[in-house]
């Protein structure tokens, strides 16, 4: 015989199907969004991590995120690099990223505006799949260099187009490429210029899209040399002093600079950090869901408790004590959500595939306890979604739960 | 608690009075009943005139407005609500005029369950009970899919099947055409016969009578003398 709460859920079959296919949403939306969101964070951060450099430099105050444009003048980068301490240079070479953000592989990308001999940083062991880096960007280096005043600007009226034009070049992922079909030699407008695919590189360096920086700094800065962040590399520490040497760095080198000054490790936290408004919201609409669910249920069994009262009545009278009738009704709603649960777990994985196949820029990654969280949600939501239908049936009076219709 | 005691119904000037509204609708008005260990007692009277109320309050289902009532000895009264549940589910079995099956459950799920409530392990004594009445065949299907007499007799496997003390029908004939009804009689005095079952039976069916020990009537909330 099935327990009297299998046996009620499997008579309301409908009723029973809905109930834990609400659940299955809630729980998979929660799950995704989790591991969607880590996913995309930690992929950005693992790549972050792969340069070769020890430290970054970063505005003050800027959400990681959406550190864009060019917020450090000139000046920052000897500033950083005459940076001393105890009397002793710690910068072995710094490197300058120029953000942007372009439309390419069907979603918005991060452009990586770099000097093209810092390549190598950014390769971190990885290699070029195809292709070259770029060509001519150390020629307009050149050139724009000649150019220059004391204090490093020069006038864009005087550059000729063409000279630009020809080191308007990009390395891309090749997860990148797969995604967009991008091969060799592809033209792509980007900021008003064709664009040309020079080289595809290993997927997990730090950008997905490079470009050379002059080209972005003329571009958009009139050929300023600003950049929006700085990787450093720092010298090898003095014998006996290796211990917290990039954190003790980083100090002095935010004394020095007045920006924010991060070890490379400290990249994934100051991610998560700046998700936390977009967590927050996540959070505020997975509990919204999750509430709506369990609502559902509580609506479900309160339903079914209504509709049983002479069931309640009968058992009454058989001696069932209030404490069975409450097991009876939690047992039912934990059937619900642990069924939901688990229908909601396979609905965040069929959803895994689909994001991949049809996003595949997007990184999802379910770490045992998102899926743990998702359970433990739907088991302390079952138990709470009982407690009022469950106290309202051991209040029946069993003579008239008897004589209910 | 003294259960050592011939009398397994001593109720004595139980009043009882329904208040609903504002209004009180007395019911009983001073029932004085004994039933001795073994007796099969009807209890007939005119519709309205208290013998369900008497009997709910003799099974403990409700509480009298006033009076005493001791089952196997014990003053029932006394009892905390649940201990009352507990009370009930190890000495008495219901019989009700509507079955009160459960229709989620098979025939030997129904059968079953005051024993699960008992936290009894199943080993086989509601297929024996299935075999007495006859409906072991029928023991998987649902209580729908069974005749209106069938599911009686489940009613009433269903209230033997634990051993009761006390066997309380009500009516257990009420919804039966004649011929069902005489089965189900017939189900019930064997079953007192074989097991000496106390047993109260509210019923209108005076052809039994011949079957039981006394026949008790009452009216207007009394039992006549």
């Amino acid at each position: 015989m099935p327990s009297l709460a299998v046996a009620n859920l499997m008579h309301r079959k409908l009723r029973s199907g809905l109930s834990i296919m609400a659940v299955s949403i809630g729980v998979a939306m929660l799950i995704v969004m989790l591991g969607l969101s880590h996913g995309t964070l930690d992929e950005v951060a693992d790549r972050m991590q792969s340069v070769d450099a020890e430290i970054v430099v970063l505005p003050q105050h800027e959400n990681v995120i959406f550190t864009g444009g060019a917020a450090f003048s000139g000046e920052f980068r000897p500033l950083i690099e005459r940076t001393e301490m105890d009397h002793k240079p710690i910068v072995k070479s710094v490197i300058p990223v120029l953000f942007d953000t372009i439309r390419l592989g069907g979603q918005q990308q991060r452009l990586f505006a770099i000097d093209a001999k810092d390549m190598p940083a950014f390769l971190g062991g990885r290699k070029m799949e195809s292709g070259r880096m770029f060509d001519e960007a150390d020629r307009l280096a050149k050139l724009l260099d000649s150019q220059r005043n004391a204090k490093g600007y020069y006038d864009p009226a005087k550059i000729d187009d063409a000279d630009v034009n020809r080191a308007c070049e990009l390395v891309i992922d090749s997860r990148l490429a797969a995604v967009g079909k991008y091969q060799l030699g592809h033209e792509e407008t980007i900021l008003g210029r064709k664009f040309k695919i020079v080289g595809i590189v290993e997927s997990g360096v730090a950008g997905r899209v490079f470009c050379p920086i002059q080209v972005l700094q003329h571009i958009k800065n009139a050929g300023m040399p600003w950049a929006s962040m700085f990787f450093v590399q720092l010298l090898k520490p003095p014998a006996g002093q290796e211990k917290d040497w990039a954190e003790r760095c980083a100090v002095v080198l935010a004394e020095r600079t007045k920006a924010r000054v991060e070890p490379k490790s400290a990249y994934g936290n100051l991610l998560a950090e700046s998700f936390s408004q977009i967590y927050m919201f996540m959070t505020i609409a997975s509990t919204i869901s999750m509430v709506v669910c369990f609502l559902f249920i509580l609506l479900t069994v309160y339903m079914n408790v209504l509709e049983r009262t002479r069931e309640f009545g009968i058992l009454r009278s058989l001696g069932a004590t209030g404490g069975y009738l409450i097991r009876e009704i939690v047992s039912e709603s934990l059937i619900l959500c642990l069924s939901g649960a688990a229908g909601g777990i396979a609905l965040a994985f069929l959803a895994k595939i689909l994001i991949e196949k049809f996003r595949p820029l997007l990184t999802v990654k379910f770490a045992p306890e998102y899926l743990l969280l998702g359970v433990a949600i739907a088991a302390v939501g079952g138990i709470i979604s009982a407690v009022y239908p469950g106290w309202r049936a051991t209040r029946f009076d069993p003579v008239v739960a008897l004589s209910f219709e | 608690m003294n259960t050592n005691t011939d009398l397994v119904i001593d109720a004595h000037d139980v009043h009882h009075t329904y208040r609903q509204d504002g209004t009180d609708s007395p019911v009983l008005h001073g029932v004085d009943l004994t039933i001795r260990r073994g007796e099969f007692v009807l209890l007939m009277g005119p519709s309205g005139c208290g013998k369900t109320t008497l009997l709910h309050i003799l099974g403990m289902m409700m509480r009298p407005t006033s009076g005493s009532v001791r089952v196997e000895g014990v003053d029932v009264g006394s009892m905390s609500e649940a201990e009352r549940t507990r009370f009930r589910r190890e000495r008495v079995g219901f019989v009700f005029q509507r079955f009160n099956l459960l229709p989620i459950l098979t025939a030997r799920g129904n059968v079953e369950l005051p024993l699960r409530l008992r936290g009894d392990t199943m080993d086989g004594q509601a297929a024996r009970v299935l075999r007495q009445i006859g409906l072991l065949e029928k023991a998987d299907k649902k209580p729908r899919s069974l005749s209106i007499g069938e599911q009686q007799r489940i009613a009433l496997a269903r209230a033997v099947v634990t051993e009761p003390h006390l066997l309380l029908a009500d009516e257990p004939t009420g919804n039966l055409d004649s011929a069902t009804a005489g089965a189900v009689l017939d189900l019930l005095a064997n079953l007192h016969q074989s097991c000496g079952l106390t047993t109260l039976m509210i019923t209108h069916n005076e052809h039994i009578a011949t079957r039981a020990d006394r026949v008790l009537t009452m009216r207007d909330g009394r039992i006549e003398l």
